[in-house]
């Protein structure tokens, strides 16, 4: 292939790209409209991009408010702003200060809890320093709605691979009655994943779907650990699992209530 | 480059923040956010990420934006930050993949907003992006900043040059070998 030929590619891709202007565009549009490898390259690349003109992800928005992220941007920025520099000794001083405070506090507790008294009411957490723009109080809500969309989300996308699994009846191979799970092991794994974020990350606000949880990821595990060829008797465990543990009624259920 | 998110309103912000002036975030957050949310999902295919990584690119712009050149435009110096943060963020998620497999980006799809393509659309659409976004995967990292920035968000091949520091006979051969890798991996060719 020699360099005009290297050149030309070139601005075969460039002119299915959109990129090219003037005498080139004019030059090469003449080309194509000669040379028919040159026309059959243009129009296949001409096609990726047209699809990519038309991908969703071009117009998707963010699912949060735009208050939400700023309320996080200046959390973030706040803590990168807190000054790092102390002197040495604070060192040794933060450490011995914080054990002897320690000791003051724990000592009359364990003391009270020896006497038979009724236990005290913990004392609030102080409100962090509140946001010009969003109080704690509806920051916590919008946090609360988020992690309580993200756990419906992941039960309804379980949900979608468990169906995959009990629902296959698509040989891999007739000879062996293998069945063909697909991706449902890898996005099992994926979810799997998820799952800790979804639970530490939502804390009170999924604690009422901890159970559903629970036996979605016992469920979830059996299937991470299929190849995508199964035999027929794993598959009909998994199916039975999930009849017996009611998981897609359950699941529609939390992910009902978790929507609100 | 979108018009409305250059020129002076931006310097002004920029100025703002480099002095320390936090309540100049939400009016430059509020010009830039869904762009730079849409650069980071075309590079990742992960909602969640690219929110992540929208965050941290504001961060940093608040925190290095005394280092701004004021005589540069705030759109494409954001637009960098973004792109390289979605590069480290890939670059981990990677690494974490050795052990696990991220979902298809068609399972994000119920995450797009409203007013999207209509139902009998949105699987031919969720196909499509499927695909895409498994050649998109197989690109190198530059060249599918330059294939999202051009393809994704619409710049010319001097604005692409501008934001990601290259120069433009760079930018040209990226797109130029992204386009045919892409067409190789879609026909079912080594990427």
């Amino acid at each position: 292939m020699t360099l005009g030929h290297l050149r030309r590619r070139r601005l075969v891709s460039l002119l299915a790209a959109g990129v090219l202007e003037g005498r080139e565009r004019e030059e090469t549009l003449a080309h194509v409209a000669e040379c028919p490898r040159c026309r059959e390259e243009h129009d296949a690349l001409r096609a990726i991009v047209a699809t990519m003109e038309t991908d969703p992800l071009r117009e998707a928005e963010p699912d949060v408010p735009l208050a939400f992220l700023v309320a996080r941007v200046e959390r973030e920025v706040g803590q990168a702003l807190v000054p790092r520099g102390r002197p040495r000794w604070w060192l040794v001083a933060l450490p011995a200060t914080a054990a002897v405070v320690a000791v003051a506090l724990l000592v009359p507790s364990i003391v009270a809890r020896l006497r038979p008294a009724p236990r005290a009411a913990h004392a609030e957490i102080p409100p962090a320093e509140a946001s010009p723009l969003l109080t704690e109080d509806a920051l916590a809500r919008i946090e609360r709605n988020l992690a309580r969309e993200h756990a419906a989300r992941y039960l309804s996308e379980a949900g979608d691979v468990l169906v995959a699994v009990a629902a296959t009846g698509v040989d891999c191979n007739r000879a062996d009655e293998t069945l063909d799970v697909g991706r449902a092991p890898e996005r099992s794994r994926a979810l799997l994943e998820r799952r800790t974020m979804v639970v530490r990350g939502g804390g009170e606000a999924v604690a009422s779907a901890r159970g559903v949880l629970d036996d979605v990821e016992l469920t979830l595990r059996e299937v991470a650990d299929l190849p995508s060829c199964v035999r027929r008797r794993d598959v009909e465990r998994v199916r039975r699992e999930v009849e017996e543990r009611q998981l897609l009624m359950r699941i529609r259920l939390m992910t009902r209530e978790l929507e609100g | 480059m979108q018009p409305s998110q250059g020129g002076e309103g931006d310097r002004d912000l920029m100025a703002r923040l480099a002095a320390g002036d936090r309540e100049a975030l939400t009016p430059l957050m509020g010009r830039h956010y869904r762009r730079l949310y849409r650069i980071a999902l075309s590079y990742l295919r992960q909602p969640d990420d690219a929110l992540d990584v929208v965050q941290e690119a504001f961060v940093k712009a608040y925190l290095s934006a005394s280092r701004w050149d004021g005589s540069a435009e705030a759109g494409p110096w954001l637009s960098r930050i973004t792109v390289n943060l979605s590069i480290d963020r890939w670059r981990r998620n990677r690494r974490r993949a050795q052990t696990f497999t991220p979902l298809a980006d068609g399972d994000h799809a119920a995450t797009l907003a409203d007013g999207g393509p209509a139902p009998d659309r949105r699987l031919e659409g969720r196909e499509a992006s499927e695909r895409l976004a498994t050649v998109l995967r197989g690109l190198p990292e530059r060249q599918r900043a330059v294939v999202v920035l051009r393809h994704y968000q619409d710049l010319s091949l001097e604005e692409i040059a501008g934001t990601l520091g290259m120069s433009l006979g760079t930018v040209k051969s990226s797109l130029h070998r992204a386009l045919r890798r892409m067409r190789e991996g879609l026909e079912g060719g080594r990427p």
